[in-house]
C-alpha cells in the first residue's frame, strides 16, 4: 500500500478547510503537487505545503493510505467525498470529517467535531473518541442523510445524529451507526437507518421515525409518548443479519408519523 | 396668517415589531423636527418614534475611538477607517440587519460577498430554528388578513403577544372583527400553550400549562392522539392525557385554525425540532380541517432580512462567503457559534445590539476585535465600538421596504428629518462598499 504522511507544522487561529486531503485527490500526484493543493484559511487561499510536511509516496486511490499527525482538531472536511483507500488521523479532528464519503475507510484516534460522516454514502468511518452533533446526519434542508456505509464511534455522539437516514432495500443499502452513547433526537426522521447504542441516550430517540431500527443497550432519559410497547425480546436481529443478544423491551413507532409502523425502538429491559 | 407648527403624517407603518401596523398618525413639530405625538401605536411602537428625537443617547455625528474615547469625526475619516478594518480582516462578521429596511440589507449582502466575510441576521438568535424546520418539513402558512377574516380557532404557543406584539390581537388574531368573523372575539376560540400563565393566557378560552422545555413531547403526544393512537402514559409534559384528548378534539373541530408561535418554542430546548413537529402537526390537522401556522417575528424587518438574504444568496441567515460563494450552515457559520469558538477578527454590526442578547462569552470575543457599529443610539454594543456610523432611522427619517411577519412587504414612510449628520443605512453601506472596493482594487 502506498503511503503519504502529513504532519501539521503550524498553528492557525481560523479553521483550515482541507477537503483536498483525500485519497482521490492525492492519487497519482507527486509530493510537490500535493504541497501545491489549495486550502482555505478564513477568506485566504493557502497552500497545503505551508501548513503540512508531506512525506512518502502516493499511488492509486484504492491502494493509498494517508496518515495525518499533529493537532488537526481545527482542520475541517478531511476525506470529503472520498471513494477508496484509507485515512488515519492521529489526533482529534475538526468538523465534517468523511462527509459524503462513498468508499474506503477513515480512522480517527481521537474525538471528531460536528457533522462527522454527514450524508455518508458508503465506506467506514471509525472514531475512537467522542463525536459531535449531527454525526452521520443530513445537511440542512436535505431529506436524505446517510444512505449506506458504517459509522463506529466508541464514545458519545452529540444531538440529532443520523438525522434523515435513508435505506434502500432495492439497492441493498443499509446505513448503520454504532456508538457508545448519544445525545437527544437520535435518529430523528429516520427512514431505515440502523442505530446501535452501547449505553444511554438523551431524550426523544427515534422522533418522527418512519421506519428503521434503533437498539439502546442502556436507558433513554425520556422515551417519546408516541412509542407503543410491543413486548419483550431476548434477541434483536438487524437488517444486515447481525444478532444482538440481551433482554430488550420492543416499542413500535414513531406513531406520530403513522398509526401502523414497522419502525422499532429497543431499550434494555 | 399664523403658520401651522405641527404637521401630521397619516398611514404610517410602525417600524418596531413584526406586526408592522400600518395605521399610525404621527405629529411632528415643523420647526424642531421632533415627534410630538403618535396615535394608534402601542406603547413600544410609540416609544420608538419618540426615541428618534435628539437626546444624549442619539448619535448625530460619526464617532471614532481615539485614546480610548469615542470622539466625533468626519464621514470621510470614519468610512475610510471602517473600510480599512474590514479589508484587513480574514474573517469579518457582518451581523444584524433586522431593524433596517430591505435596500440596506441588500447592500449588506454585497459588502459581505466583496469582503469574503460572514453574513448573519438576528434570526440567528430568534426564529432561525423556524427557518431550519421549514427547510426540513415545509410550511403551510397564510397572511394575517386571512386569519383575521377566517380563523375561528387561534393557538398561541410559546408567545405572549399582549407584551411582545401588543396590537396583533386587536388587528389580526383575537378581538378584531373579520369579514366572516363578524362577532370578533366571540367568534374565536383562543388557546394558549405556555409554561407561564401569561397575560395572553389569562384572556384565553383554554390555557394549557406545559412544563418548561417539554413542548416537543406534548406536541408528539398530540400528533399520536390525532392519529388515533392511545397514549400509554397518564400525563405528558405536565398535561393530563385527558386534556390532550380534549385539545385534539377542539383542533379537529376547527373550521379554520392557526398556530402562532414565538421564542418559547424556538429558543427552548429542542429548538427547531419544536417547530418541525408543530409544522407536522399542522400537516396532519389538514387531514381533518384547514389549519395553518405563522411565526411571531420580533424585529420589524427580520422577515425582510431573511427574504433579501435568500433571494441574493439562496439562504436566509448564517452565510459564509469565505470561499467566494455563499455557503450556509447554522451551528458552523452562525454568529454566536463563531464567537464562542473565537473565529472572527472584526465585526460590522448593523441595526442591532448583540451585546444585550448574546451569551456573555460570545460578547467578550466580539469586543476583542475591531467593531464598527451602524447604530442610531447608544447601546451596550455601540459603547464598545471602535467606529460608530450614525444612521437615519428607517421608517421615521427615511423610506424603505419592510416585510411583515407573514412575508407581506410594506413601504415605510418618512415623517421627519434625522438630527445632525445622519445618513441612511443604505447610503452608509454604499459608501463603505465603495471604499472597500477602492482599497482592494476592484
Ligand atoms: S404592535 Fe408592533 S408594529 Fe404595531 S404599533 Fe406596536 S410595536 Fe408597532
Amino acid at each position: 500500500m502506498a503511503e503519504i504522511k502529513l504532519k501539521l507544522k503550524k498553528t492557525h487561529k481560523f479553521p483550515l478547510e482541507a477537503d483536498v486531503i483525500s485519497t482521490d485527490v492525492f492519487a497519482g500526484k507527486s509530493n510537490d503537487e500535493i504541497k501545491a493543493l489549495e486550502l482555505y484559511l478564513g477568506n485566504e487561499v493557502v497552500q497545503l505545503g505551508e501548513f503540512f510536511d508531506v512525506t512518502g509516496k502516493s499511488g492509486d486511490a484504492n491502494e493509498l493510505k494517508i496518515i495525518i499527525d499533529g493537532d488537526v482538531s481545527n482542520v475541517k472536511r478531511i476525506g470529503e467525498k472520498m471513494t477508496a483507500g484509507e485515512i488515519e488521523i492521529n489526533s482529534d479532528i475538526g468538523m465534517h470529517v468523511g462527509n459524503q464519503m462513498k468508499g474506503g475507510k477513515i480512522i480517527v484516534h481521537g474525538d471528531a467535531d460536528d457533522w462527522a460522516g454527514a450524508m455518508l454514502k458508503g465506506g467506514e468511518l471509525i472514531i475512537e473518541g467522542n463525536a459531535g452533533h449531527y454525526t452521520g446526519s443530513a445537511y440542512r434542508g436535505f431529506w436524505k442523510g446517510m444512505e449506506d456505509g458504517i459509522i463506529r464511534v466508541k464514545g458519545t455522539i452529540g444531538n440529532e445524529s443520523m438525522l434523515w437516514a435513508r435505506n434502500s432495500k432495492k439497492a441493498n443499502k443499509w446505513p448503520i451507526l454504532y456508538c457508545g452513547a448519544a445525545g437527544s433526537f437520535l435518529g430523528i426522521h429516520n427512514h431505515g437507518g440502523t442505530i446501535i447504542v452501547e449505553g444511554d441516550v438523551d431524550r426523544c430517540a427515534g422522533a418522527d421515525q418512519a421506519w428503521g431500527t434503533i437498539v439502546i443497550k442502556g436507558s433513554v432519559s425520556r422515551k417519546l409518548p408516541s412509542y407503543k410497547k410491543v413486548g419483550e425480546v431476548k434477541e434483536v436481529e438487524l437488517p444486515n443479519g447481525e444478532k444482538i443478544k440481551g433482554k430488550f423491551i420492543e416499542y413500535s413507532g414513531d406513531h406520530s408519523v403513522k398509526k401502523e409502523t414497522n419502525g422499532r425502538l429497543y431499550i434494555a429491559a | 396668517m399664523v403658520e401651522r407648527k405641527i404637521k401630521t403624517v397619516y398611514d404610517v407603518i410602525c417600524p418596531f415589531c413584526g406586526t408592522l401596523c400600518d395605521d399610525l398618525e404621527v405629529d411632528v413639530d415643523n420647526t424642531t423636527e421632533k415627534v410630538v405625538e403618535v396615535r394608534n401605536a402601542c406603547q413600544i411602537g410609540t416609544a420608538k418614534y419618540f426615541s428618534s428625537n435628539p437626546s444624549e443617547h442619539r448619535y448625530e455625528k460619526p464617532m471614532i475611538r481615539k485614546d480610548g474615547e469615542l470622539q466625533e469625526t468626519t464621514w470621510d475619516e470614519a468610512i475610510d477607517k471602517a473600510a480599512d478594518i474590514l479589508v484587513k480582516s480574514k474573517r469579518p462578521l457582518l451581523y444584524g440587519f433586522s431593524s433596517t429596511e430591505c435596500e440596506a440589507q441588500g447592500k449588506g449582502v454585497e459588502l459581505a460577498e466583496t469582503l469574503g466575510g460572514i453574513l448573519d441576521n438576528t434570526a440567528s438568535v430568534c426564529h432561525g430554528p423556524t427557518l431550519l424546520a421549514e427547510q426540513d418539513v415545509g410550511v403551510p402558512s397564510s397572511t394575517l388578513g386571512e386569519y383575521k377574516n377566517r380563523a375561528d380557532t387561534v393557538v398561541f404557543w410559546g408567545c405572549n403577544p399582549v407584551h411582545a406584539h401588543p396590537r396583533h390581537l386587536g388587528r389580526y388574531s383575537e378581538y378584531v372583527r373579520g369579514y366572516f368573523k363578524k362577532d370578533g372575539r366571540n367568534d374565536r376560540f383562543v388557546i394558549v400553550v405556555d409554561p407561564r400563565n401569561t397575560h395572553t393566557a389569562q384572556i384565553a378560552d383554554l390555557f394549557v400549562q406545559v412544563n418548561p422545555n417539554e413542548d416537543y413531547e406534548l406536541m408528539n403526544a398530540i400528533r399520536a392522539t390525532l392519529r388515533g393512537v392511545e397514549i400509554e402514559e397518564e400525563e405528558v409534559s405536565g398535561v393530563p392525557v385527558e386534556k390532550i384528548k380534549q385539545l385534539v378534539d377542539i383542533l379537529k373541530k376547527a373550521r379554520y385554525g392557526v398556530i402562532f408561535f414565538g421564542m418559547g418554542l424556538t429558543q427552548t430546548l429542542a429548538h427547531h425540532r419544536n417547530i418541525d413537529t408543530a409544522i407536522c402537526l399542522i400537516r396532519e390537522l389538514n387531514d381533518h380541517t384547514k389549519f395553518l401556522i405563522t411565526p411571531m417575528r420580533g424585529h420589524y424587518n427580520v422577515t425582510g432580512a431573511n427574504q433579501v438574504f435568500s433571494w441574493n444568496t439562496g439562504y436566509a441567515y448564517s452565510i459564509d462567503f469565505s470561499r467566494g460563494y455563499p455557503r450556509y450552515n447554522p451551528g458552523e457559520f452562525s454568529s454566536v457559534d463563531l464567537l464562542m469558538r473565537d473565529e472572527i477578527d472584526s465585526s460590522l454590526i448593523v441595526a442591532s445590539d448583540p451585546a444585550s442578547n448574546f451569551p456573555a462569552d460570545s460578547v467578550k470575543t466580539l469586543f476583542k476585535y475591531p467593531l464598527i457599529a451602524i447604530e442610531p443610539h447608544e447601546t451596550p454594543t455601540s459603547v464598545f465600538a471602535d467606529i460608530v456610523l450614525p444612521p437615519q432611522m428607517a421608517g421615521i427619517e427615511c423610506v424603505g421596504t419592510a416585510y411583515r411577519m407573514d412575508s407581506v412587504p410594506l413601504r415605510l414612510r418618512k415623517v421627519k428629518d434625522a438630527p445632525g449628520d445622519c445618513l441612511s443605512d443604505l447610503e452608509i453601506l454604499e459608501r463603505l462598499l465603495e471604499k472597500v472596493k477602492e482599497k482592494i482594487g476592484e
